[in-house]
């Protein structure tokens, strides 16, 4: 009986691997098509009947995507922006969270509802009226808005905090406090170095947020100083204005390469962190 | 001696009040900066006939709100809004709850899977959008190529331009890596111990399933309709990007995509700033939220029906 239990346990256990291996297949099906798509020659992108697979991978796609668009210049642009919102961010929040999370009073919770409502307002419905007003002052194409920007944090950000706080005892702040320090002393030197996990989850979200957001750079900043995700989408064009999707998808692969790289490198603490504390309650 | 006591006591509240409020500064500065202000002013450019070039700016009342719903063309951009939000939703929210039973238990190479199968998630959104143009493609595309060689399918389909919202809905499924990690984190909260007394009354697999891992997964389930319908109500930029009538530069908001995936808030983006009538596309935004309100308030209504909780608990 329990040779025959875990036989079909085992069974079970590699028909899952084989499910997983297959979705994982489809997942990469278009990563494969991406790349597959930036080694095409311009004549393979267009010709009759289609070419699946280019004959020679075109390597130039890469020099090209690069050169045409003065990648440089909006790379740059991009990491300006998101490191201008990230810090900020995570800094707001960061003081939100540990406020919500640690001192009682009595119209904590409302307070707390009403910062999670805010998420149901439509972002057009602020960042319009906002664009107006501030193009009207002339505070427009200024990067310095993005870090005004950041620091009310995000209410899901500021909801992680607080999860990672309500973990941390309170014994904790009050043997500081005894030592005489003051509440900021307490946050800095105690409880902020006992959420890095948190932080480093909350920077790679603001970041992301920030390095793939397209309304805000498409309506605050003017041409010279747009960010990748505005320029990749009219970038790469020839002179009849076709779009050379071959070129594109080697910028794309550029634009996402930063991302990618974060991630893998932290990702065995982003994911364990947010499954541990983050999510639950 | 008592009244020293009080004092004390006052004091202490006092000092706790303060110290709440300088920590929720930041978040209080930008809530009145950026969203009561704007709401605000926003709201009251909807009630007039304001343009991008206005002289004569006037108060119409709620003019533009009844002349927007009276629009046929409005109501099945909110249609389609809504099919669109209800099938990515569930779509996206079944397809992460599968993956994260087959990686529930002791799986070979559990930690790789999550971490590829989260991966499209973080792959910014105009990346995903133009991965997925070339991706569904009826000639070049991979996908068409991937059925047919299976046998699924006997010609190409042209799957941008027949089927635009199924394409939309596509990109959630393909980034239902958070709901995935949002259904690992709850499988993580239930005890095993509830399984082993389950096993040892002989109850299957399935049984186990239906009876312990979807009650106690129910309020994870909802926590993620609630939000990501709020999400999916917003959409915006994926249709432009995977229009197939989008050939040539230029924005790519100047080209509108299809009817089935012009969706609302992209109308109230194309009405504000490439039709250039600022309060009647600030009034479509307002409709739309006022839309995402109601169903939350339903969601939330309903939420204590469909969610498991312990018995005698209060909600």
């Amino acid at each position: 009986m329990a040779m025959l239990m875990s036989r079909q346990q085992q069974l079970a256990k590699i028909v899952k691997v084989l499910v997983l291996l297959l979705l994982v297949l489809i997942f990469f099906l278009p990563i494969v098509s991406m790349f597959v798509t930036s080694l095409k020659s311009r004549g393979e992108l267009y010709v009759f009947p289609p070419v699946v697979f280019p004959k020679e991978p075109n390597w130039d796609n890469y020099l090209t995507a690069w050169t045409m668009i003065h990648y440089e210049r909006y790379f740059l642009n991009s990491v300006i922006i998101s490191l201008f919102y990230t810090v900020p961010c995570v800094m707001g929040s960061c003081f939100a969270g540990y406020g919500f999370s640690r001192f009682q009073v009595k119209e904590r919770k409302t307070i707390f509802m009403l910062m999670l409502s805010t998420m149901m307002v439509p972002y057009m419905v602020t960042l319009v009226p906002l664009y107006l007003i501030v193009s009207r002052i002339g505070l427009a194409d200024k990067r310095f808005f993005w870090i005004i920007w950041g620091v009310q944090g995000a209410p899901f950000l500021i909801f992680l905090f607080r999860q990672y706080f309500s973990t941390i005892p309170f014994s904790f702040e009050e043997s500081a406090r005894i030592e005489g320090a003051n509440r900021f002393q307490i946050f800095f030197r105690i409880m902020f170095p006992l959420v890095q996990t948190a932080v480093i989850i909350a920077a790679i979200f603001a970041f992301q947020w920030s390095w793939s957001d397209y309304l805000m750079p498409v309506l605050f900043l003017r041409a010279e100083k747009v960010t990748l995700a505005v320029k990749l989408v009219n970038g790469y064009v020839d002179m009849k204005q076709n779009i050379l999707h071959n070129i594109g998808m080697a910028g794309i692969v550029y634009y996402t390469l930063p991302i990618v790289i974060v991630f893998f490198v932290l990702q065995k603490r982003f994911i364990a962190g947010l499954l541990s504390g983050g999510l639950k309650g | 001696m008592a009244g020293s006591e009080i004092k004390r006591m006052d004091t202490i509240s006092r000092q706790r009040r303060i110290s709440f409020y300088i920590f929720i500064s930041p978040w209080i500065f930008g809530f009145l900066l950026f969203q009561i202000m704007p709401i605000a002013w926003g709201f009251s450019i909807s009630l007039t006939n304001r343009m991008a070039f206005t002289v004569m700016q006037k108060f119409i009342g709620l003019d533009n709100y009844r002349n927007l719903l009276a629009d046929p063309e409005i109501r099945y951009s909110l249609l389609t809004t809504f099919i669109y939000t209800v099938s990515s939703t569930t779509l996206a929210v079944v397809t992460g709850l599968i993956i994260a039973l087959l990686l529930e238990k002791e799986v070979p190479g559990r930690g790789v899977f999550r971490t590829v199968l989260y991966f499209p998630y973080m792959i910014p959104l105009i990346a995903v959008g133009w991965i997925f143009k070339i991706f569904l493609d009826r000639d070049t595309g991979f996908f068409n190529i991937f059925l047919s060689k299976l046998g699924f399918i006997s010609s190409n389909i042209a799957w941008l331009s027949d089927f635009p919202r199924g394409s939309v809905v596509s990109l959630s499924i393909w980034m239902s890596g958070w709901s995935m990690i949002i259904f690992l984190g709850g499988l993580s909260t239930i005890p095993n111990e509830l399984y082993e007394v389950a096993k040892i009354d002989g109850a299957g697999y399935l049984r186990r399933l239906r009876a312990i891992t979807l009650p106690l997964l129910s309020p994870f389930a909802f926590f993620q309709f609630v939000t990501s319908s709020i999400y999916s109500m917003q959409k915006f930029i994926e249709p432009y990007i995977l229009n197939p009538r989008q050939q040539r530069g230029g924005q790519v908001t100047a080209m509108i995509p299809p009817r089935e995936t012009f969706f609302t808030m992209a109308r109230g983006y194309d009405i504000v700033f490439l039709k250039n009538r600022f309060a009647q596309g600030l009034a479509l935004l307002w409709i739309l939220f006022a839309i995402i309100l109601i169903i939350t308030v339903i969601f939330i209504r309903l939420g204590g029906f469909v969610v498991y909780t312990e018995v005698g608990e209060k909600r």
